[in-house]
């Protein structure tokens, strides 16, 4: 069954609870009201409420300081001609495009060389997973900042061999690197949702293989790799869409400016200059928006695509 | 297939979607409503007051806070303060919802932005409790927008050329007479200090991003960087030349590599070059010297006027305030902030507590004032502005409306042409483009 199968199943009513007893289903629906409401105020008032009052905004001319003007579609002329957009773009795309794929690669890796039953996993689980917890904090994106700077501790290291490493956080051509391998470093989340992948593979299926002398390799490509797709799916579809909204890391690492050249210029750090540096609130909802709908197309691409790589074994 | 409930649940979930809108809409419109010119009462009143700036900064100013609360008991003072880079973000996202401070500090940057949007309290109408008669009129002047006063002028500094002895001390270099100094002789020392100190450390960090001394190079050419209409006056050949100038300096050695210079843009105090030792000239306002001292206590710096060459203009100096005291326009309590802000600029105690920590003081009574209380450091900070007060021209235009992202938008150009992206030509004219655009764009 397809990906949008799966969720179609899901969302359709189950019609087999009115089977047996007559408990009222009105009753059941006011306890369940009222335990949804704190809930739903929240989603409704700190969610839901300020996107419509965003997607409002996109059409105005809005300083913050003074009321929103309505402009219509010139915010959207200008995102046609924005440059610093489409360099921020460019950046976006590079970062996501690299570190997804690269993240879950080495979470796969480690994860396929911690399932070997080692002594002592969970200790290595838990180290593995550290990065992940802290990863998107402020704290390591300064601690980040200082390790890769000109005086930092990897230049440092490498000084010990004699290599006079350049300003990694500072140089056009490197600071994206930087970012991307801090993204790399935090692959303990989809690494731990690998290892409980793995598990569930039978192990039949490997001690049949090796009768028959499948090696290692072949095993991996045509055992393990089938049946955890539904597991890289998931973790890809999250993986891209968190990576897109990517903000502190690039605004600690480049000081708030984009980096050197504009080269760390992610997609929502530069919304937040335009809104709250530049005063153009409304184009910074406009933003928004194409942010949203950049989102919502890769994410249809990805489902879209997943029937052909996607396997479901039911 | 919906049934009743579902169609009830929809119903419920679109009234409070409507709700949420209605209510969220509502919280837009910020406008002031204060009227100037209610007298003070002995109620009590509780004031807040923001400001951006260092420990040391916040500590002297609390203390200020002390001494007005114990003159005019009924008034209590909230503080609040945080770095330069969040400042403003967060004045702009306060002033949204209706939360700004009664009194910020404010800068030249962004005064005709907040002024011209009426954010700003006239202090026109104030003046009678606001007494800024002790202030020079071309720095009072520089608080003016439209002709109306408002904002403050705390104090008032000259960009200057901060040097560190102790380095050119350390490669025998002699320490040039900065009253009569050329460019020629600046170039010759700048690259003394590398080739002395055999690359351990540079001559000067660059202009980058600071459009005060843009303004400076300018004016040492006759031109200015925008006039009082909002039109950017400065020539493409002239912002052309300046980048180049960083360039040779890069490319002869006298400055460190692109990517030292380009994050030299965005750091600390504490981390720059000059403070570390690693370039031995820097460009600076005048008020940051005191700041620069403290965070190199093993260095010793002094603070000069810009070389001079025999094409340079006279009178490109002039006193740029540092800060400003603003009242907010939407203040509750329009008497009482000026009852502070007048403490703040006015009173003894607090020029005392403040020192030259905010430049030195705008008023030259109060600059006698605190004269004897001053560092070594502090002294030569106060010297240097009284020498650039009697060489300085006529003070330029403001900031416009619209020129607040002037820093921003420098060093992404500065940096494109470090690192080889752009020619300084075609840097040039994308400034000064975009610059431009960005003043006629706003509203």
């Amino acid at each position: 069954m397809s990906a949008l199968g799966e969720l179609r199943s899901l969302t359709q009513r189950r019609d087999s609870t009115n089977r047996k007893g007559k408990r009222p289903r009105t009753a059941d629906n006011k306890v369940a009201a009222v335990f949804l409401a704190p809930w739903l105020i929240g989603l409704l008032g700190i969610t839901v409420g300020p996107m419509v009052v965003s997607l409002y905004l996109a059409f105005t001319n809005y300083n913050l300081l003074q009321n929103p003007t309505f402009t219509g579609l010139a915010n959207i002329q200008r995102m046609l001609s924005d440059e610093r957009l489409a360099k921020s773009l460019g950046v976006t795309f590079t970062y996501v495009l690299v570190s997804v794929p690269l993240q879950l690669i080495v979470a796969l890796a480690v994860a396929v060389l911690l399932d070997r039953g080692l002594r002592g996993l969970p200790l290595y689980r838990s180290i593995f997973y550290l990065p992940s917890l802290l990863g998107a904090s402020v704290a390591i994106a300064v601690l980040w900042r200082l390790v890769f700077g000109a005086d930092g501790l990897l230049n440092a290291f490498l000084a010990n061999f004699g290599i006079e490493g350049p300003a990694w956080v500072s140089n056009p051509s490197t600071a994206l690197g930087t970012i991307i391998l801090l993204h790399v470093w935090t692959f303990g989340s989809p690494m731990v949702i690998f290892l409980a992948g793995l598990r569930q593979i039978p192990r039949e299926f490997y001690e049949a293989t090796s009768v028959d002398g499948a090696s290692k390799w072949r095993q991996f490509t045509s055992i393990t790799l089938p049946l955890l797709t539904p597991i890289i799916f998931f973790n890809l579809v999250l993986g891209i869409i968190g990576s897109f909204q990517s903000f502190t890391q690039a605004f600690i690492i480049s000081g708030g400016g984009g980096g050197p050249a504009d080269s760390t210029l992610f997609f929502s750090l530069y919304l937040y200059q335009e809104g709250f540096a530049n005063f153009r609130m409304g184009y910074a909802s406009a933003l928004a928006w194409l942010l949203l709908l950049i989102i919502g197309a890769f994410t249809a691409l990805n489902f879209w695509a997943s029937k052909y790589w996607v396997f479901y074994d039911d | 297939m919906k049934n009743s409930m579902q169609r009830r649940m929809l119903a419920v979930t679109a009234l409070s979607a409507v709700a949420i809108i209605g209510l969220a809409g509502c919280g837009i419109s910020p406008g002031p409503s204060a009227d100037a010119t209610s007298p003070t009462t002995d109620a009590p009143v509780t004031l807040n007051l923001g400001w951006w700036g260092s420990d040391p900064r916040a500590k002297a100013t609390e203390a200020a806070v002390g001494a007005f609360e114990k003159k005019y008991p009924n008034i209590t003072v909230e503080t609040s303060y945080s770095d330069w880079a969040g400042y403003w973000d967060r004045l702009a996202t306060q002033t949204a919802g209706g939360d700004a401070p009664d009194v910020s500090q404010m800068d030249m940057t962004y005064l005709s932005s907040y002024a011209s949007r009426g954010i700003l309290a006239d202090l026109g109408p104030v003046k009678n409790i606001l007494d800024t008669s002790t202030i020079p009129k071309t720095v009072l002047d520089s608080g003016r927008v439209d002709g109306k006063l408002y904002a403050a002028p705390i104090g008032a500094a000259a960009n200057g050329v901060v040097i560190n002895t102790s380095l050119l001390d350390k490669y025998g270099i002699e320490i040039p007479d900065t009253n009569t100094w050329t460019w020629d002789d600046f170039n010759k020392i700048a690259l003394e200090v590398t080739e002395k100190s055999k690359g351990a450390a540079h001559g000067v960090t660059p202009y980058q991003n600071d459009p005060f001394g843009l303004q400076i190079y300018a004016r040492q050419h006759g031109e200015e960087l925008w006039d009082a209409r909002g039109k950017v006056t400065v020539s493409p050949k002239l912002v052309k030349e300046y980048f180049q100038t960083e360039l040779d300096w890069v490319a002869s050695g006298a400055a460190p590599s692109a990517s030292q210079v380009s994050d030299n843009g965005g750091a600390t105090i504490t981390e720059r070059d000059i403070a570390t030792g690693k370039t031995a000239i820097f460009f600076t306002a005048a008020g940051a010297f005191n700041g620069l001292q403290a965070a190199a206590p093993d260095y010793k710096y002094i603070i000069g006027n810009w070389p001079t060459d025999s094409h340079t203009k006279p009178g490109f100096q002039y006193l740029k305030p540092t800060m400003y005291w603003a009242i907010s326009a939407a203040t509750e309590h329009p008497s009482e902030a000026a009852l502070l802000v007048n403490f703040l600029i006015n009173d003894r105690r607090v020029a005392k507590l403040f020192g030259t920590e905010r430049g030195a003081p705008a008023s030259p009574s109060l600059q006698k004032v605190i004269e004897p209380t001053l560092t070594p450091e502090g002294v030569q900070a106060l010297d240097f502005s009284k020498l650039m007060t009697k060489e300085a021209g006529p003070a330029p235009a403001i900031t416009p409306n619209g020129a607040s992202g002037v820093s921003a938008i420098l060093s992404r150009y500065n940096d494109q042409v470090l690192f080889g992206q752009t020619s300084p030509a075609s840097a040039a004219k994308g400034f000064i483009d975009e610059l431009q655009a960005s003043i006629d764009a706003a509203g």
